[in-house]
């Protein structure tokens, strides 16, 4: 099985803390995996290698069987990467229609200069209809004309996760989608994840706090303490490991 | 090495008082957030008071009190309350027009009051500047260059104590950070704001009085030359270390008498090197210092969210009937507009009105710039002028005709501007505008001076283009000409708006990393959109130096291109109609202004604009787009109140 995703190696050191220590880990094509670990433990830290918004110390990013080495955010995304943010990053001034928009005309990459000067820049029909598409898929149909900052924050965890999908990813970073979130609505968010890796292949790296969301989204999950690597496998299995109770609750219990 | 030593000693003084004016710019920006460039306005305007005062046969002491000690507060203080707490919490575009607005502001006002033409030889404060107090390796000393060391060793000494052991420091510090976090902290935001306003504008009129003598006269625009200066030493310092600072004056003080010292004389090289090296050396910083990229790149305050989103375009608010009633009205103005300048308008207003449209398409560049894109350039002016010399130098060399000049212009400067904004936009907002204004002033000071470019203060001449039979020389004529290439370039800036890239520029104004985490290069737009807007300003000036029929390098020089960026600020900057308004305002006010007033009030247009930078502050959306949602809220009451009594 070779991965969509590896991470061979990783170290990333701030200053004098090292907040990645040599971190291995793989996502096959399809696959969810969960990344948890206490604060602290470097998921964001990796999860920004991985993005290409910070360049490890040492050690490689692959994606797809190529080495990503200090490859900018942008074109990791042209390569099928799509992420969301911890803190919500949606694009201030813009309606949620016009954000999905943005994002598919990326997927087209066909917006040229020329184009605009042309007057053929506008929005085309077949750009329209796959809008609409994935407007419903979220159930955001009702809110599409809203301005963005009128949405709540768990309407805007969706937005943000319909502008990644609308490109297609072939690989989902997701950042703490539940953070924020009532229970209800972090159910809500676990059910349009599966539904829509039910309809196509997908795969997901997903740093976690709730372990629910977790449990209903991953197949796997990799646990991070302190910059590495102490478990991976089934979420329950993990769980019942002395080295991972040891992290989540400390050295005295 | 003797030689080396005597070359360097004069740079120590002139180091101490670039590093005085830097640090004068970094406790404004610790402590307000501003990156003040009116700071040498400040200095000019306390400056100006105390030789007027020991020209009236003050005492120095007394002119002393009341230039620093009480006028330079004060003014701080009006400042801070009439403009600068508006802007506390406002993006970094906002704070900077705010203070451009003062930088133009401020010396217009004091002229007026001062009408004293012509200050020749200022006063020196203490030590006398004809005693030379002792010799360094054969330098004289004199009492300036020795008041102005030890003043500026005192007050890196007592700021950086300041800033380090005080409480008021502290709090100072923390309001750079983020103003509402300090409030939430507990501590009165408005007070500590007013008091470092008050402390910076107290420095900003000491080292003006201080440093007045250094010069043969007395004139704003040697305090706003030595600021580049002042902020290549502020950015050594990355715009927070004191001590950093006082070094990088220092170095750069030393290292311009060295040139001048080694360097041959009498080529425009040699002589624009030494006045240029601050800009070199600002440009040079900005490109290679990494802690200052990650300084000027953490401008965003925890707290940004909890503002409400801007209004949208007023042309977005519009139902259907509105809009198309609007356009039909809009088409009839512009139609009356032409028509009556073609026919009744007396030859001398359609050159006005030429002039204004000519000035307009500068003024689009602006609105694509920084109205579509958030960035800001201060060197636009500089833009304009390479478009003007293009046309003009094709024309006589190379006999090329000036409409296809017009064309090249636009290319020549679009391939400029991509040069300047490709290293520098991947530091964002201010340290472009700081890497404009450098680029700005060298060509100023260098670029524009051979005689195969701008040929200096006499210029070079620009004939008026002609197409087939059609000669431009008749201004009528030439009018036409400028209405059409106005329209071509509104429809350029339209199309982008409403494009791919348009949409990638809201995008990437929205949040930068999120436009990257689905594939938006966002160099490459930004670059882009930086060398349109170039171009755009490039044709506007071949248009205007053709209208003018000559140009020289004083007609684009970098202080036009604050004022351009203050008066489209202030009309417009989000919409094309803003930029058409801007230029018609700039041209009519002029006009009317300066042949209706005494030399003393011809400052008064700069005062207008000045002010306007204060409505900005208050309205970022403009004059124009304003008074359209005023029209626009009575359309809708009308229409409210129609329905209810149907």
């Amino acid at each position: 099985m070779s991965g969509l995703l590896e991470v061979a190696g990783v170290s990333k050191r701030f200053g004098g803390v090292s907040a990645l220590n040599d971190v291995s880990l793989e996502v096959a094509e399809a696959e969810a995996v969960g990344l948890i670990g206490p604060n602290g433990a470097g998921k964001t830290t990796l999860f920004d290698c991985v993005s290409g918004v910070t360049v490890p110390d040492r050690g490689d990013v692959f994606f797809g069987g190529r080495r990503l080495g200090r490859a900018p955010i942008y074109k990791r995304a042209r390569l099928g990467m799509g992420r969301t943010f911890q803190r919500l990053e949606l694009f201030a001034g813009l309606t949620v229609r016009e954000h999905l928009e943005v994002s598919e005309r990326e997927r087209r990459a066909d917006g040229r200069l020329w184009k605009d000067l042309l007057g053929r820049g506008g929005i085309r029909l077949e750009e329209s209809e796959r809008v609409d598409e994935t407007l419903k898929e979220l159930g955001l149909e009702s809110v599409a004309g809203s301005p963005i900052e009128a949405l709540s924050l768990g309407q805007g965890r969706l937005v943000e996760l319909g502008r990644a999908l609308i490109r297609e990813p072939s690989l989902l970073l997701l950042d703490e989608p539940s953070s924020g979130l009532d229970s209800r609505e972090t159910a809500a968010l676990a059910s349009v994840l599966n539904e829509l890796r039910a309809r196509r292949p997908i795969s997901v790296l997903l740093v976690e706090h709730d372990l629910e969301l977790v449990h209903a989204v991953a197949e796997r999950v990799v646990v991070l303490d302190f910059g590495r690597v102490v478990s991976s496998g089934p979420l329950a299995a993990v769980l019942q490991e002395p080295a991972v109770q040891e992290a989540y609750l400390g050295a005295t219990l | 090495m003797t030689e080396f030593l005597s070359f360097a000693t004069p740079g120590l003084p002139y180091g101490c008082v670039f590093a005085l004016l830097g640090i004068g710019l970094v406790l404004t920006y610790q402590t307000s957030g501003v990156f003040n460039l009116a700071f040498g306005a400040q200095a000019y305007a306390s400056a100006l008071v105390f030789y007027e005062c020991v020209a009236h046969g003050w005492p120095k002491p007394a002119a002393f009190v009341v230039s620093v000690v009480v006028l330079a507060p004060v003014l701080g203080l009006l400042m801070d309350r009439g403009l600068y707490r508006f802007v506390r919490t406002k993006p970094v575009l906002v704070k900077l027009v705010a203070a451009l607005g003062m930088l133009i502001a401020i010396p217009a006002v004091f002229e007026i009051v001062f009408p004293a033409g012509n200050l020749y030889s200022p006063p020196s404060l203490f030590l006398s500047p004809s005693v030379v107090y002792f010799h360094i390796v054969g330098d004289p000393i004199n009492g300036i260059e020795l008041s102005t060391v030890v003043l500026t060793l005192l007050v890196v000494l007592l700021l950086s104590v300041m800033f380090h052991f005080t409480q008021i420091g502290l709090r100072m510090r923390a309001m750079a950070e983020s103003p509402r976090m300090v409030e939430l902290a507990g501590v009165d935001a408005d007070s500590v704001g007013m008091a470092s306003w008050m402390l910076s504008s107290l420095l900003a009129g000491l080292a003006g009085v201080m440093l007045a003598p250094v010069f043969g006269d007395l004139q704003a625009l040697n305090f706003t030359t030595l600021l580049v200066a002042a902020i290549a030493a502020a950015a050594a310092g990355s715009l927070s270390s004191l001590p950093y600072t006082f070094l990088g004056g220092l170095l750069l003080g030393i290292v311009g008498e060295l040139l001048s010292g080694y360097l041959p004389s009498g080529q425009v090289l040699s002589s624009g090197l030494r006045p240029g090296l601050p800009f070199v050396v600002l440009l040079l910083l900005l490109l290679f210092l990494p802690g200052l990229r990650r300084r000027w790149t953490k401008v965003n305050d925890p707290l940004a969210g909890v503002d409400p989103p801007p209004a949208p375009l007023v042309s977005a608010s519009r139902d259907r009937s509105l809009r198309r009633r609007s356009r039909i009205g809009a088409g009839a103005l512009v139609a009356l507009f032409v028509v009556s300048s073609l026919t009744w308008v007396s030859p001398s207003w359609v050159f006005n009105l030429s002039q204004a449209l000519a000035l307009a398409i500068i003024f689009l560049s602006l609105v694509l710039l920084t109205g579509m894109s958030g960035q800001i350039s201060l060197c636009q002016a500089t833009f304009a002028g390479v478009g003007a010399f293009t046309a003009g130098q094709l024309a006589a060399h190379f006999n090329v005709s000036v409409l296809a000049g017009i064309v090249v212009a636009a290319v020549v400067a679009g391939a400029i501007g991509a040069l300047v904004a490709l290293p520098a936009l991947r530091l964002g907002g201010l340290a472009l505008a700081l890497a404009t204004l450098a680029f700005g002033l060298l060509a100023d000071n260098i670029g524009f001076q051979y005689s195969w470019s701008g040929n200096g203060q006499s210029g070079i001449s620009i004939p008026r283009p002609s197409l087939g039979p059609i000669n431009f020389s008749d201004g009528r004529a030439y009018f036409c000409l400028i209405v059409v290439i106005l329209a071509i370039c509104i429809l350029v800036v339209s199309a982008i708006r409403r494009g791919t890239t348009g949409r990638q520029l809201a995008a990437l104004r929205g949040s930068e990393l999120a436009a990257a985490s689905i594939g938006i290069n966002p160099t490459r737009a930004k670059v882009l959109v930086f060398s349109v807007s170039a171009a755009i300003a490039g044709v506007g000036g071949a248009v205007y130096g053709s209208l003018e029929l000559g140009a020289s390098a004083n007609d684009f020089n970098t202080l036009l291109s604050l004022v351009f960026v203050v008066v489209v600020a202030t009309v417009g900057v989000y919409t094309v109609d803003g930029a058409v308004g801007a230029g018609l305002a700039y041209v009519v006010l002029n006009v009317a202004l300066s042949g209706n007033l005494t030399l003393r009030w011809s400052n008064l247009l700069e005062v207008i604009f000045g002010l306007g930078a204060v409505v900005y502050a208050l309205h970022p959306e403009g004059a124009v787009e304003y008074v359209k949602r005023l029209t626009l809220e009575r359309f809708t009451r009308r229409g409210i109140e129609t329905e209810v009594l149907a």
